[in-house]
């Protein structure tokens, strides 16, 4: 029955499973699909690339007057380009190099890169030569950026987290060509990288599997290298710079330019949140304010017996104020997404608490690290420049579309995670507030801000920011860097706002009010129900953890100068010139 | 574990003297409360300080009798204006009458108040002609140096004209100061951002090398208080003899450096070896090398 009624049912013109094996048969009849076109252009180029360098090409070293003529026959219109700009470590000769190329023959070019960093990095966009831009975060030059969004010189895809743009080099970014830069280079083409490892592993996995071309600028060729940190095969040209390729110290913060107040609310973080959930798993963000805890570690968190039950395993920098932490046992090992200047021999003689090579020198891993302060660290602690009444917190403010580093992946909850441990799960126990769920735990995102920042601007906003921004880039969602959903606890001067506790949003504004300190935001609060937080235990006040204020002055600090941490590291810390007041 | 101290750098004006005169032993005049402030910024509507920006008074160091001054490098960098300026004059006349063992000067000054303008310079020649009145008369005074602001313009002549200057490795002494010169030579002339630079331009190791300067110390108030005590038992004096063996001194230092334009190539040129690392040493290691530059200018020009 079934059968016959399924025939006239059909309608007329529908095709069957005949119609579609003839015209598959068809297709490979008339014309045998090319499967290696990426490949065949990838030949072409580097065919093209041989002739134009013609005489100077020494294996795979060029010499350098010939690298903008190398980037022309490499580049054509709308390729994918990766510039290695990291947060620190910048491919700064071949940046420049770009910026030389001639914009009727090398044009629209597709920026996937993770930090602007460079004023160069720019400038392709100013002269033409690239026209859409991928990223992640953009420092020094996020005025000049802003100004080309408005002008429509530029048309950005989205500013991601470190992570997201990685997992995109695999999917639907992967660049053609990758402009990187290493510590040096032996005669085949292998790459050293040094301490400063950060992202190239994932930008040379990308492109060198997927028909792309990896162009890399190192400091020296040698005979031989300490280590192969990216092997030759995966490198099609090397070129030695003028100059070692610029690496910023962006981790360093000098002890003397911490005040008061930051050391309380830093009290108040070791007190109220590290000591309270048992924090052993953890990520700092490179402010002033957590690098106030760091350097309490060794003298307040000492003096309440914290050592050994509280930041013991870190994914960091190798931040220079950890060193009185480490040298004071308090840290058992840190992972790095880069280096930091000035460290090499610090890190280098403490290969216990690192990640060292067999060579001595450390290995750093943007990708790897951002992997471990998402799903293995309990804590991740941040400065901020806006927050709203939901907690949505950004640095993105006007006219700076900044982006935002590491903050977006380490400041969000992984909510793929499955290992316990004791501050996930009483982090997660709170979230459930004691309703009937399904038990799992929960990563703490502190924010760490005074009230008022400089000028007397204040951290609280009732809008972010962030609105006007999208709107006038045309950007579909407005530049957040952590979301409230994700945020636990917001911490000033005035206390803690632990927004786990919070039954509603009502609960949640009157919170960031109750620590908002005198800001207008603060001063809008509802003193009464400001007061049931508090006896809620939503909010915390430093004296309710038994903080007296006046007893937060430097004297806490473990050092108050950088000559102390040179000092504590018995003189392996060389701080670059910058930063040396002796 | 780094033993805490005491640091003098980050201590104000006030703490300063505390921290270095025996316990309860000061005593001060024309104190806060008595609201001898700056006529000159008033005028200027601007936030005036009930001291001036200067300590003055008395006490003890070890049991010696001291008179002492203090600049606060947190009112207007420590400059000099008129109330400022007479504080410290009145000071060296006071001193010729008490005959204390020493006049103390715990210097932090970027030189004269700009916007007292001839006042603070009349200000700081009168400070000089007291001060040179008062070790005429045998009163030793001394200098330290070592506060954020640094030791510069009048005030770095005056520090020049004491019997003994005691620096801080943080200290930084001179005439103008870093950001006065790339303003007027140019970033060529000196990169005030170059930190290192600066340092081993103005700071305490490049002057106790030269001679500018006769203790250097660590940045702890307990090492500062020995060096004051060591300095009130060395020997001094104020004669001709003393005079144009320092004029001797200074004419064999044009003669020999006056060509070299980093303290580095100067460090080599007075034979010491190494000469990059000795901004990386700490005073222990430091002290003994420098001892070889020292005993160059104590030499036969």
């Amino acid at each position: 029955m079934e059968g016959r009624d399924a025939s006239p049912r059909r309608p007329p013109n529908s095709p069957t499973l005949e119609d579609a094996r003839r015209k598959a048969g068809a297709v490979a009849v008339s014309k045998e699909r090319q499967w290696d076109i990426g490949r065949q252009r990838r030949a072409e180029k580097i065919e093209r690339a041989k002739v134009a360098l013609s005489g100077s090409l020494r294996g795979k070293i060029f010499s350098r007057d010939r690298t903008v003529v190398l980037l022309e026959a490499l580049l054509s219109p709308g390729d994918r380009v990766c510039q290695e700009g990291n947060n620190q470590k910048q491919a700064d000769f071949l940046a420049q190099a770009l910026t030389e190329v001639d914009p009727s023959r090398v044009n629209n070019l597709h920026v996937v890169q993770s930090v602007v960093a460079l004023p160069e990095h720019i400038e392709i966009f100013e002269r033409g030569i690239a026209a859409r831009l991928d990223f992640c975060f953009c420092g020094p030059q996020a005025g000049r950026l802003t100004a080309l969004l408005h002008e429509g010189r530029v048309s950005v895809g989205a500013i991601h987290n470190y992570l997201e743009l990685f997992g995109r080099y695999f999917i639907d970014l992967t660049p053609q060509v990758s402009l990187i830069a290493a510590q040096a280079a032996d005669s085949q083409g292998n790459l050293y990288t040094g301490p400063n490892t950060e992202d190239t592993p994932a930008i040379v996995e990308a492109t060198a599997f997927r028909g792309g071309i990896v162009v890399a600028q190192v400091n020296e060729i040698v005979d031989r290298l300490p280590r192969v940190d990216v092997p030759a095969d995966w490198v099609d040209f090397v070129v030695q710079s003028p100059h070692p390729h610029l690496v910023e110290p962006l981790f360093t913060r000098d002890p003397a330019l911490i005040s008061e107040i930051q050391i309380l609310m830093a009290m108040t973080a070791i007190k109220g949140i590290y000591a309270e959930y048992g924090v052993q798993h953890l990520n700092h963000g490179i402010g002033f304010d957590t690098a106030a805890i760091e350097l309490l570690l060794p003298t307040y968190a000492e003096s309440l017996g914290l050592k050994g039950r509280i930041c013991r395993h870190w994914a960091l920098n190798p931040h220079p104020t950890l060193i009185p932490a480490i040298e004071s046992g308090f840290v058992e090992s840190v992972h790095s997404f880069g280096s930091e200047s000035g460290m090499e021999r610090y890190v280098a003689a403490r290969s216990d608490v690192f990640f060292t090579g067999a060579d001595g020198s450390m290995r750093s891993n943007r990708a790897f690290c951002q992997t471990a302060g998402l799903y293995a660290c309990d804590l991740f602690i941040g400065s901020t420049l806006q927050i709203d009444l939901a907690g949505n917190s950004s640095t993105a403010t006007k006219g700076r579309m900044t982006g935002f580093g590491g903050a977006p992946n380490m400041g969000s909850d992984a909510r793929g995670r499955r290992h316990p441990t004791p501050a996930w799960l009483k982090a997660g126990e709170q979230a459930r507030r004691g309703r009937d769920r399904m038990p799992r735990g929960r990563k703490l995102v502190v924010q760490i801000a005074e009230s008022f920042r400089e000028h007397m601007v204040s951290t609280f906003v009732e809008r972010l920011d962030a609105w006007d921004l999208a709107a006038a880039a045309g950007l579909d969602i407005p530049p957040v860097m952590i979301y409230g959903e994700d945020v636990t606890h917001i911490l000033t001067e005035e206390g803690i706002a632990n927004l786990l506790l919070c039954r509603d949003e009502e609960d949640v504004e009157q919170a960031i009010r109750g620590v908002a300190g005198y800001t207008d935001v603060g001063r809008k609060r509802d003193r009464r129900m400001v007061e049931n937080l508090r006896d809620r235990g939503v909010i915390t006040r430093p004296e309710d953890l038994g903080i007296d204020p006046r007893l937060a002055t430097r004297d806490l600090l473990a050092a108050r100068s950088m000559k102390d941490l040179v000092r504590w590291s018995g003189g392996l810390y060389q701080p670059p010139a910058r930063f040396r007041h002796w | 574990m780094i033993v805490p101290r005491t640091s003098y750098v980050e201590a104000t004006a006030r703490r300063r003297v505390e921290a270095v005169l025996d316990h309860d032993s000061f005593w001060e005049f024309l104190p806060p409360e008595e609201r001898v402030t700056s006529p000159h910024l008033s005028q200027l509507d601007l936030p005036v300080a009930f001291d001036d920006g200067v300590v003055v008074g008395g006490g003890t160091v070890q049991g010696r009798r001291v008179l002492l001054a203090a600049q606060e490098g947190a009112f207007m960098g420590g400059a000099v204006g008129e109330v400022h300026g007479a504080k410290l004059t009145g000071l060296f006349a006071r001193a010729v009458d008490e005959r204390p063992d020493a006049v103390v000067l715990l210097l932090e000054s970027g030189g004269v108040r700009l916007h007292e303008a001839n006042a603070g310079l009349i200000a700081v020649s009168e400070i000089i002609r007291a001060l040179l009145a008062a070790r005429g008369r045998g009163i030793r005074v001394l200098a330290v140096i070592g506060g954020g602001v640094g030791c510069f313009g009048g005030m770095g002549i005056v520090a020049r004209c004491c019997d003994a200057v005691i620096m801080l490795e943080e200290g930084r002494l001179g005439m103008s100061g870093p950001e006065v010169i790339e303003m007027a030579g140019g970033v060529e002339e000196l990169d005030s951002r170059d930190k290192a630079l600066v340092w081993r331009t103005f700071g305490g190791k490049h002057r106790y090398l030269l001679g500018d300067c006769e203790y250097l110390v660590e940045d702890d108030v307990a090492a500062i208080r020995e060096s004051i005590h060591q300095a009130l038992e060395a020997a001094s004096g104020f004669e001709l003899e003393q005079l144009e063996a320092e004029h001797a001194l200074l004419e064999k230092r044009l003669r020999e450096l006056a060509h070299l334009h980093d303290a580095i190539d100067m460090w080599r040129a007075l034979g010491l070896p190494d000469p990059d690392t000795l901004p990386m040493l700490d005073l222990a290691r430091f002290t003994p090398i420098a001892h070889r530059a020292r005993s160059f200018w104590k030499g036969e020009g």
